[in-house]
């Protein structure tokens, strides 16, 4: 097959308003956000012959958002996926763009995920989790029905293999709280935290306290994904896909033995190899960040610091604005807010294209960003992208 | 070795499945008993309908005994309770132990009467058996 690289660009991004509250329903903010994205692009409705979003049975389909915004497209397709699916659906997308079905294709991710159903868990049956859960029988009795005890699993015996402590899963809160103060937009503008105050916060489910965790909120974004050729025609800066890939690993989702591998690892050299570049070419960075410590496993697993040394490395202040990889600039789940995933997808390409420039948001000069998207241990996916 | 049973059971029972219901029938007589593939000998824990290493449908189940020792492998302390029934089990501690006769078999279990300063990766626990019904019961660890 031939080299996708550079041949296919982000040109609209966009989002709905962001709150704890929407007194809306997916549908309505999944169309805000795709307004929001054409306007971006330059584009109009009729424009996009393919409409795709992930979910987890709590937001709206891709019919309907098309039919709402007038058109009648060629492809719709919505998938149950988790925190990697941006990267596997624009994945997908150019796969259809490449064989002739499609033009341009908007994918979403709309949710209510703190008035409506809510990923931390809550009001959910026992039975069902038990049955909804692969393996749920052997967790749910255990009292683990929370993603940050299954993940925590992995983070303990993590830190216990490679020296990492409670303080530097402070340094990746402490510096996303940061760039928090420079959105206007986060929930926690103005709402900083110190490590000491970090440090002193009492555990939820050990080794995470309340800041290890990410936000719930109510929120829509969209992005949209085109030909290189096309994307000349619209009216923003586009962003090429330098290169993306995928992987499942780990024999269970939930129920986890193996907690010494993760998806990222497998992922990495693959997208680093069709990408064309090498971890020290990224400039700019979202990786995804449901807890804390994800971003640190994920740093060790993209090789963008040496296991062993990803502890040395965040509290060297490498993610905060001036170091070496900023990440997460808006934010990031941690303190922007939460879309499964896709806002951090956002914040990337408005780095990538220096949207923020001649302001204090923009990481100056970036050329090469990476977005790491993580629905487990068990699936990742990533991409490369550039200016 | 059982507690005695509970009455008024609040937490989740484990639910028995097409695929799992020889484990947990094996829990309700105190012992435990995993799920093999005879194609490539691999534990299957938990069981499902066919082995997640090389796809085959040809299990048995062997039977491990009543006495089971293991280490703990990784551990999280929960201080919130995140599923009903747990509100009186905090801070409760949920590990995953690696059998001492079976390195590659993990068991994700509570560590009982263990304090949240006392646990850590590495710490040798016993299975015990923790009669939850009349008729059920599942196995937890404690410090060995």
């Amino acid at each position: 097959m031939a080299s996708i690289k550079d041949r296919y660009a982000i040109v609209g991004v966009g989002e709905s308003e962001r709150s704890k509250n929407s007194g809306t329903t997916p549908l309505h903010m999944a169309l805000d956000a795709a307004r929001a994205a054409l306007n971006d692009a330059g584009l109009e409705a009729k424009d996009i012959d393919g409409f795709m979003s992930y979910s987890e049975n709590d937001s709206c389909t891709a019919h309907q958002v098309a039919n709402y915004l007038g058109v009648r497209p060629k492809y719709v397709k919505d998938i149950m996926g988790g925190g990697s699916s941006t990267e596997m659906l624009i994945a997908d997308a150019i796969g259809l763009i490449e064989t002739g079905q499609v033009n341009t294709v908007l994918i979403y991710r709309s949710m209510n995920g703190r008035s409506g159903v809510r990923m931390g868990g809550g009001g959910w049956g026992v039975d069902l989790l038990q049955t909804a859960i692969e393996g749920g029988s052997f967790i749910i009795p255990y009292g683990a029905g929370s993603p940050s005890q299954w993940f925590g699993l992995f983070a303990t015996r993590h830190m216990h293999e490679t020296g990492l402590t409670k303080e530097h899963l402070g340094h990746v809160c402490v510096s996303a709280y940061e760039h928090a103060q420079r959105n206007p937009k986060a929930f926690f503008y103005g709402k900083p935290v110190s490590m000491e105050e970090y440090l002193q916060t009492a555990p939820l489910s050990y080794p995470f306290n309340k800041h290890d965790f990410c936000l719930e909120s109510d929120e829509a974004n969209a992005i949209i994904v085109t030909s290189a050729e096309r994307a000349k025609d619209c009216k923003s800066k586009p962003v090429y896909i330098m290169g993306m890939a995928a992987r499942q690993c780990v024999s269970h989702a939930h129920y986890w033995k193996n907690l010494d591998e993760v998806a990222a690892d497998y992922v990495a050299p693959e997208v680093y190899k069709m990408a064309g570049v090498k971890p020290e070419d990224i400039q700019v960075a979202s990786i995804y960040d449901c807890y804390s410590w994800v971003v640190l496993r994920q740093l060790e697993a993209y090789g963008l610091a040496p296991r062993g040394e990803v502890g040395d490395f965040v509290a060297a202040g490498n993610l905060r604005m001036n170091g070496k990889l900023p990440t997460n600039t808006a934010g990031g789940m941690l303190s922007e807010g939460y879309t499964h995933g896709m806002n951090n997808v956002l914040e990337i390409v408005r780095q990538v294209r220096h949207e923020y420039e001649g302001t204090e948001r923009q990481v100056e000069d970036c050329e090469i960003g990476i977005c790491t998207g993580w629905a487990g241990p068990d699936i990742a996916g990533a991409m490369i992208l550039r200016k | 070795m059982g507690e005695t049973t509970k009455v008024g059971y609040e937490k989740p029972i484990p639910l028995k499945t097409q695929d799992n219901h020889p484990y947990w029938d094996g829990a309700d007589k105190h012992e435990l008993v995993l799920q093999k593939c005879k194609s490539c000998n691999e534990y299957a824990q938990p069981p499902g309908p066919s082995c997640t290493k090389c796809g085959s449908t040809d299990l048995c189940w062997e039977s491990q005994g009543s006495t089971v020792l293991g280490k703990v492998y990784s551990y999280v302390v929960s201080y919130r309770p995140f599923l009903p029934g747990f509100q009186n089990d905090c801070p409760l501690i949920i590990a995953v132990v690696e059998l001492e006769h079976l390195p590659q078999v993990k068991i994700i279990g509570n560590v009982l009467n263990c304090s949240p300063d006392d646990i850590q990766v590495g710490l040798p626990v016993k299975m015990i058996w923790e009669d939850i019904t009349e008729d059920r019961a599942m196995p937890q660890w404690v410090q060995a």
